[in-house]
């Protein structure tokens, strides 16, 4: 599904956020990027929602190589990931339903259709019944959670997840970890971006460790020797 | 294939033509929705479309009645005939009974020496210094009315006149309204170029309010962005909300007009009286109000268009 080789990220002015960082996430996996705030997790979630380029080094997706992908194939490429923000970034002048049929409504879903997914996808995260609240009624781990439906309403294969538990307490965190163990099961690539390691701990999932812009840990290129090199 | 995957979720064919005017017509819902959303921004940018608007529409019906009305001039023609000095009173009236019985001529009037005289001292001014005068300087006057309205027919009436022994000058008294025929197309010029300033100035406002609302919603665009939705579908709700401004906008100078219209159609009846005309004042038709509704609609949708082209491309996720 994903795969970095030797991606080195800079920004304009020198910085350099991410520094020769090769990995391979399989189909139907779950995985975790830790490290400190700075060390370049959202960084590597940015290249791969093709928000950032990479400077150096080749990103590819499914295959597709995110440095050359055309601009007007960027809408069709996002269609197939499902992203997740640490403040949600819910629209606040529309009720929740609406928030949560947008990406359907943007792929042209039939009406009966839209409504039918959203109510899935709101059913999924325990939100069906607040489909005509909106936003600002909600508490944060229900926005969140709004957040999430909005993420996967669309089916997508790659679910990315940026310190989607950045703000909550523990009990709704381990809640919301759940939801994407849940997605994982049912055949959902997933990359989570956390630093709630007490958490990520209780979860036996790959972590990929970045620590100024370099991975210096990654469970997956061990699990690759493990099963001699599966994909 | 590398990217056959990566569709798999995309919609049948005929569904998502479909959904394409299925998004139109929501976005045009949408896009008057926010409008009503937010009555203050929406009626102060209409208001000044509407009055921007309502000036050169005026004018154009201003220059329209101006119009009909020197058609009325132009039918009403007449000619004036100067007989020569030593023609007397007697024989001038045989000629103006002549006159009258040619088939081209409607009717004449006669003004004898003395009564011009008598006219020109009581309105000229120059009662005292005409009383020096040994003599009476001006000639019997025959005004003419011809039948025809064609000015060709008229001028041969003229010629034929003018070729009279007892007539000295025969003046088709036209030059008056060849001037406000020029008059007319100097006031016709400046409405177009009024039209032209003041179009490019909706066009600005409409733009500017479209920039404002996309700075508005910048939260809303990269979102959006982010979940797949192409440059197109973002634009839509925008043009939209230009189309909007420009309709609503175009209603209401219409309606400026047509108020202005009223109140000033009192006073402009009492002249018409006055000048025993049977003009009806005229007042946008129906053709008008389309031509107007549609411009303004249209400027709405260019306004935003460039608005659009020049801020929604800047805006990306970071």
């Amino acid at each position: 599904m994903i795969e970095f080789h030797n991606v080195t990220k800079r920004y304009e002015g020198g910085y350099e956020a991410l520094t020769n960082v090769s990995l391979k996430l399989a189909d139907g996996e779950m995985a975790f990027i830790t490290g400190h705030s700075g060390a370049g997790k959202s960084t590597l979630l940015k290249i791969i929602a093709l928000i950032e380029k990479p400077t150096r080094g080749q990103a590819l997706l499914n295959r597709i190589n995110l440095n050359t992908v055309a601009k007007q194939r960027i809408p069709y490429i996002r269609r197939n990931i499902g992203i997740i923000f640490q403040d949600h970034q819910l629209l606040f002048d529309r009720p929740v339903f609406d928030n949560v049929a947008l990406p359907l409504q943007i792929q042209g879903y039939r009406p009966q259709e839209v409504a039918k997914r959203t109510r899935a996808a709101l059913d999924k995260v325990g939100l069906r019944h607040k489909e005509k609240s909106m936003p600002i009624t909600l508490s944060g781990g229900e926005q969140q959670r709004v957040g999430i439906a909005r993420a996967v309403v669309h089916k997508p294969m790659l679910l990315l997840a940026d310190e989607p538990t950045g703000n909550l307490d523990p009990v709704l965190s381990r809640e919301i970890m759940q939801i994407f163990v849940d997605f994982n099961q049912v055949g959902v690539t997933v990359l989570v971006a956390s630093h709630d390691l007490g958490l990520i701990g209780e979860l036996d999932k790959p972590r990929l460790t970045l620590n100024r812009g370099q991975l210096i840990l990654n469970d997956l290129a061990e699990d690759e020797q493990e099963h001699g090199n599966g994909w | 294939m590398a990217g056959s995957n990566i569709r798999r979720h995309k919609p049948a064919t005929t569904n998502r033509i479909s959904a394409y005017l299925l998004h139109h017509l929501q976005s045009l819902v949408f896009s008057l929705g926010k409008i009503y959303q937010a009555p203050a921004t929406t009626i102060m940018t209409v208001a000044v479309i509407g009055i921007t608007l309502s000036l050169p529409g005026g004018f154009y019906l201003f220059l329209k009645n101006i119009d009909a009305m020197s058609g009325d001039f132009r039918s009403s023609s007449q000619i004036g005939l100067y007989l020569d000095l030593d023609v007397s009173e007697k024989r001038a009236r045989a000629v103006e009974k002549d006159i009258g019985s040619m088939a081209q001529v409607e009717s004449t009037r006669f003004i004898s020496r003395d009564m011009s005289l008598e006219e020109f001292r009581q309105n000229s001014g120059f009662g005292k210094s005409i009383d020096t005068l040994s003599s009476n300087p001006l000639p019997h006057t025959i005004i003419v009315e011809p039948v025809a309205a064609d000015t060709f027919e008229i001028r041969n009436l003229v010629n034929k006149l003018q070729a009279m022994p007892e007539i000295e000058i025969a003046k088709l008294d036209t030059e008056w309204l060849e001037r406000l025929y020029t008059i007319i197309e100097i006031a016709r010029r400046s409405v177009t170029i009024i039209t032209i300033l003041f179009a490019c100035a909706v066009l600005l406002i409409i733009g500017n309010t479209i920039r404002l609302d996309i700075q508005n919603r910048y939260q809303e665009i990269i979102v959006t962005k982010l979940i797949g939705a192409t440059d197109a579908f973002i634009r839509r709700p925008f043009l939209y909300g230009g189309v909007w401004y420009g309709l609503l906008g175009g209603i209401f100078s219409w309606l400026i007009v047509e108020i202005g219209y009223l109140a000033i159609s009192g006073p402009l009846e009492r002249l018409n009286l006055l000048y025993q005309s049977e003009m009806t004042l005229i007042t946008f038709s129906f053709h008008d109000f389309i031509i107007l509704i549609t411009s303004s609609t249209l400027l709405g949708l260019a306004g935003s268009w460039i608005a659009v082209a020049r801020h929604l491309n800047q805006i990306e996720p970071s």
